[in-house]
């Protein structure tokens, strides 16, 4: 019975740090319509950032991670403007757009490596505790920590898309942008803005996953993958899909691992994955969206 | 010792030219977003390393390598039959996680992190092609009869129906032609010669892990065919020289070794961004990636 709620308790933790990755990059893609490998350069720049500030030159945590969201927002908005954005005037496809997000996901990456290393980093700042046991299984402050800022992130997300101007437009954007331009909105706007939220919730997921595993520099791309997988699960073209796909995904990743030998974890992700895009392309709550699925 | 560098450069072309041709079939061609290539390429590696070591001679594992990616790619084909753009692109990324993972878990077979040394070097035909010229000579040959062949099967009918696949699959299924099977064939040609290139590559560096086969391995062979051009057979040719010759001045700049790697990953990605901005088509292609 503690194994089960064990899993369970890892299962929604895994699922946090996933939906914090897959909400931004579901974000961008709703309004954008492009798969941004990119994201999850951003998650682990913003990691290494604090890193950076904090452990190496000893800054106080507080500044570090003020800096680090300033930056991940800042490297989210300049990789729309200055390289996207030229893509978009130049009327590319999505497929191509995805390309260039994949090269820039290798060039960042591999910018990491030149500057910290390959070896394995910690950020240290908080000391492992002993955990607080719960029906047997054990959770550890942080992890509650991870889970509550997750969730107090999504209501903000959910409140700033139904009450804010900005978030309005955002969904009048992603639903039909050529009817949007038409009311007044500038969609070169929205998208630039849905760049720097996305990747400023990108920059948060990078620091609560850089506090609680070890930093590496292709972490990104393994995050990104889970975002995007969850993404599928959820339902392109809605964050809260989004959201509980990342959910369903860390649990199935956990319980999974009861059964298969746990170096299989990563390759669940993939067998649900597969498992979606056969049965329901759409996902849980997908909307239908054109050249989804043609037959 | 420089012609000894420059044999070495050009078993890499070869390696390389096999592989970024056989990619052309399901990108170039075809139309279809893979990005699991590098899949195939691992599964011919290790399949061919694994027989040889058993006991089999090369020809046959060679072939079998061929085969069996041959047979992954049929497996594949059935899932992502109907997916297009990113979804296909997407699920064939997860494919090459999924042989990734296997890779690295299944250590009765693979040995997995620990990879499998000593892969020896090929001998055919009573030759041994241990000697590193010996194997340019044999790349040399398996590389011209790759690109021979792919070149009729791209020129053939069957080529034509293909390239309307990727122009316009309505169209094409209006004419009766079964796209669905066309597409699945298309795969597995890929995957047959992306084994093939697999098995060179194991049997001349004679050591495989999976780390050699991750998603940082498929940027240059996905730079190559963009840069060539899609469904451009010359253009890959000519793309492969670049891209296998461009970062090799990194070597005698005297960066440290820890820091070569990921230049020549940022060069790649660099000019990746470049070609896709300010040339779309690439040398020699004669359409836009849609």
């Amino acid at each position: 019975m503690s194994i089960i709620f064990q899993l369970l308790i890892n299962g929604i933790i895994a699922g946090a740090i996933y939906a914090l990755v897959a909400s931004g990059f579901s974000l961008i893609y709703n309004t954008c319509k492009f798969v941004n490998f990119a994201h999850g350069a951003v998650v682990a720049f913003s990691a290494y950032i604090v890193y950076f500030f904090f452990s190496t030159l000893n800054f106080n945590f507080g500044f570090s991670v003020v800096f680090a969201l300033l930056f991940a927002s800042i490297l989210g908005w300049a990789m729309n403007h200055f390289v996207y954005k030229r893509f978009r005037d130049r009327k590319a496809s999505n497929s191509i757009l995805l390309i260039a997000s994949f090269g820039l996901l290798i060039l960042i990456e591999s910018l990491i490596l030149i500057l910290f290393g390959a070896d394995v980093k910690t950020i240290n700042y908080i000391q492992v505790t002993k955990g607080i046991e719960i029906f047997g299984a054990i959770i550890t402050p942080l992890q509650i920590f991870i889970v509550v800022s997750s969730a107090v992130i999504f209501l903000a997300l959910f409140l700033f898309m139904k009450k804010t101007k900005l978030g309005k437009a955002m969904r009048a954007v992603s639903n039909n942008k050529d009817v949007a331009e038409i009311l007044g909105i500038n969609s070169q706007t929205i998208y630039s803005w849905s760049f720097i939220i996305g990747s400023f919730i990108a920059g948060i997921a990078g620091i609560l996953i850089g506090l609680e595993q070890n930093l590496e520099p292709t972490m990104g791309t393994n995050l990104i993958v889970k975002g995007f997988t969850a993404a599928i699960i959820g339902g392109v073209g809605n964050v809260y899909g989004a959201i509980l796909g990342a959910l369903l995904l860390g649990l199935a990743e956990n319980f999974g691992i009861w059964y298969l030998p746990s170096g299989y974890k990563d390759a669940i992700a993939f067998i649900i994955l597969f498992i979606f895009l056969l049965f329901k392309p759409k996902g849980l709550f997908g909307i239908k969206r054109e050249g989804d699925r043609e037959q | 010792m420089i012609s000894a560098y420059f044999i070495h450069l050009l078993i890499l072309v070869g390696i390389y030219l096999i592989l970024a041709i056989s990619l052309q079939i399901s990108i170039g061609f075809t139309g279809m977003l893979n990005l699991g290539h590098i899949a195939f390429f691992a599964i011919g590696a290790y399949t061919s390393a694994l027989l040889v070591l058993n006991g089999f001679p090369f020809w046959l594992a060679l072939l079998s390598a061929g085969i069996v990616a041959m047979v992954f790619g049929y497996a594949l084909s059935l899932p992502i039959k109907k997916l297009k753009g990113d979804y296909l692109a997407l699920a064939t990324m997860g494919f090459s996680f999924v042989v990734y993972a296997v890779l690295l878990n299944w250590t009765e077979l693979t040995r997995g992190p620990l990879g499998i040394p000593g892969i020896p070097k090929p001998s055919f035909l009573g030759i041994n092609f241990s000697s590193n010229f010996s194997f340019l000579i044999l790349i040399l040959i398996i590389t011209l009869v790759c690109y021979f062949l792919i070149n009729r099967i791209t020129n053939s009918p069957f080529g034509k129906v293909l390239e309307s696949i990727r122009d316009d699959e309505l169209a094409s299924k209006t004419l009766g032609k079964n796209t669905s099977k066309a597409k699945s064939i298309s795969l597995m040609v890929s995957a047959f010669f992306a084994g093939i290139a697999g098995s060179l590559y194991a049997h001349y560096i004679t050591f495989i892990d999976p780390s050699s086969f991750t998603l940082m391995q498929l940027i240059p062979v996905l730079c190559i065919v963009i840069i060539g051009g899609l469904a451009s057979m010359k253009g890959t040719l000519i793309a492969t020289f670049i891209i296998v010759l461009l970062p090799e001045p990194l070597r005698f700049i005297g960066f440290p070794s820890s820091v070569v790697g990921p230049m020549r990953q940022i060069i790649y990605a660099l000019f990746l961004l470049l070609i896709l901005l300010y040339k779309p088509k690439g040398i020699y292609g004669k359409v836009e990636m849609e």
